[in-house]
């Protein structure tokens, strides 16, 4: 099986916690024979070398960061550009993002089988997870930690060529975390996690309250 | 106060909700931004990080900034593309990030961000084209609970006068 990987995330490869996450995924995907050829939503100069391979692909997987509950503005920009297929495509996506809990990313999930009609593909499922946000801010073993866990999904994907096992559906995790863990990660939020922003943003050279007001 | 954010190409939308507003006393702000450089957000966190709540690409969005935290309500008028809205609606609502802050807290049982300002700022839609409704709606009222606002409904061109009743 040979792959078209857009990574669908408008922040620049560099930086992007789903180009992390395609990292291992491909990995997977690889070590059971599967081919790939990925490219960058972020970097417009690709988008032409992107169309073309929309067009001559059959394989086509979508990796995207939910941005407000749905795909981010800058990949509906590049989507909005290409020609529909004749149903001779499956489109399969990886869906991520910050907050934990799976219920979070559904509203988006529900938008990718509307988007796959619209492309005139085949849908072949969404691998939904989330509590990715802090992938940028790490480095090694650490990381590895949040993003190892997509190297199965890869081989399970090239295995299968869609996301519709029961792994896959599990993978999410918890739809809504327990009462007991919300108590916990809510006081978390209120302490550590308070000083690690604030760690964070001084490193960036932030000189003002992360609560600062411009524009009252 | 309603803020009311254009980003069609066609003021005879704008023109007709004017019309309807005016015979209702609203106080409306409308923003034209077909002569606006808005542009997409990039993701870079700098907002919530390292300029707390100023967005780095400096444009003309941040006109929409100025005006939320003073808004009631925004209404979003927008194409619609591939079942949902076009990319130039989807932005507006993409790069209002900044209206929340990097902490954290559960609302019920879902985590969100806290507020940047006190005012909520409740959200609506009105489009052109064939989106899937039903899909916009549910999506509306989502995102408006990313900024613990409400959803104000979501309406086609044909249904302003439907619209203008939800304005306050
Ligand atoms: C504008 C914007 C909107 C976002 N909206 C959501 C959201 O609705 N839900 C969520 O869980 N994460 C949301 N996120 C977080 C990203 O999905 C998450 O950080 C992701 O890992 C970023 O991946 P990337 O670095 O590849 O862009 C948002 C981030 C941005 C910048």
């Amino acid at each position: 099986m040979h792959v078209l990987i857009i990574n669908g995330s408008p922040r620049i490869k560099a930086h992007s916690n789903t180009d992390k996450i395609l990292e291992k995924f491909t990995k997977g995907m690889t070590s059971k024979a599967a081919t790939f050829k990925q490219y960058e939503i972020s970097d417009r100069k690709q988008w032409d070398d992107i169309r073309k391979a929309f067009d001559e692909s059959s394989e086509i997987l979508i990796a995207i960061p939910l941005y407000v509950e749905c795909i981010p503005g800058l990949l509906i920009e590049f989507l909005e550009t290409l020609t529909p297929k004749k149903g001779d495509a499956r489109i399969s996506f990886i869906l991520q993002g910050g907050f934990a809990e799976g219920i979070q990313l559904r509203c988006g999930e529900e938008y990718l089988k509307i988007l796959s009609e619209n492309l005139g593909c085949t849908y072949g499922g969404t691998l939904v997870k989330g509590d990715n946000f802090s992938i940028r801010f790490f480095e090694g073993e650490q990381r590895d930690k949040i993003t190892s866990r997509y190297e199965e999904m890869g081989c399970e994907y090239a295995v299968n060529g869609n996301f519709h096992s029961e792994k896959c559906r599990k993978f999410t995790g918890p739809e809504i975390l327990s009462a007991p863990v919300r108590l916990f990660v809510g006081l978390l939020q209120k302490t550590l996690a308070k000083k690690m922003f604030a760690r964070i943003a001084e490193g960036w050279g932030c000189t003002k309250p992360l609560d600062y007001r411009p524009y009252q | 106060m309603v803020l009311i954010v254009n980003t069609t190409f066609d003021r005879s939308i704008t023109d007709e909700l004017k019309k309807q507003m005016d015979s209702r006393n609203i106080d409306a702000k409308i923003i034209e931004t077909d002569s606006l450089r808005i542009s997409p957000c990039i993701g870079c966190n700098f907002c919530w990080l390292k300029t707390p709540g100023e967005c780095s690409v400096k444009d003309d969005y941040e006109i929409i900034l100025k005006n939320l935290p003073h808004a009631d309500q925004m209404w979003v008028i927008s194409d619609t593309a591939l079942g949902f809205l076009d990319h130039k609606g989807k932005n507006i609502y993409d790069r209002i990030i900044p209206i929340g802050t990097m902490y954290l807290k559960f609302v019920g049982n879902q985590m969100r961000h806290v507020p940047r300002y006190d005012k909520r700022t409740d959200v609506g839609i009105i489009y052109t084209g064939n989106p899937d409704v039903e899909y916009l709606k549910k999506w509306n009222t989502r995102a408006a609970l990313n900024f613990e606002a409400g959803s104000l409904g979501v309406f086609s061109t044909d249904e302003i006068k439907e619209a203008v009743s939800c304005m306050c």
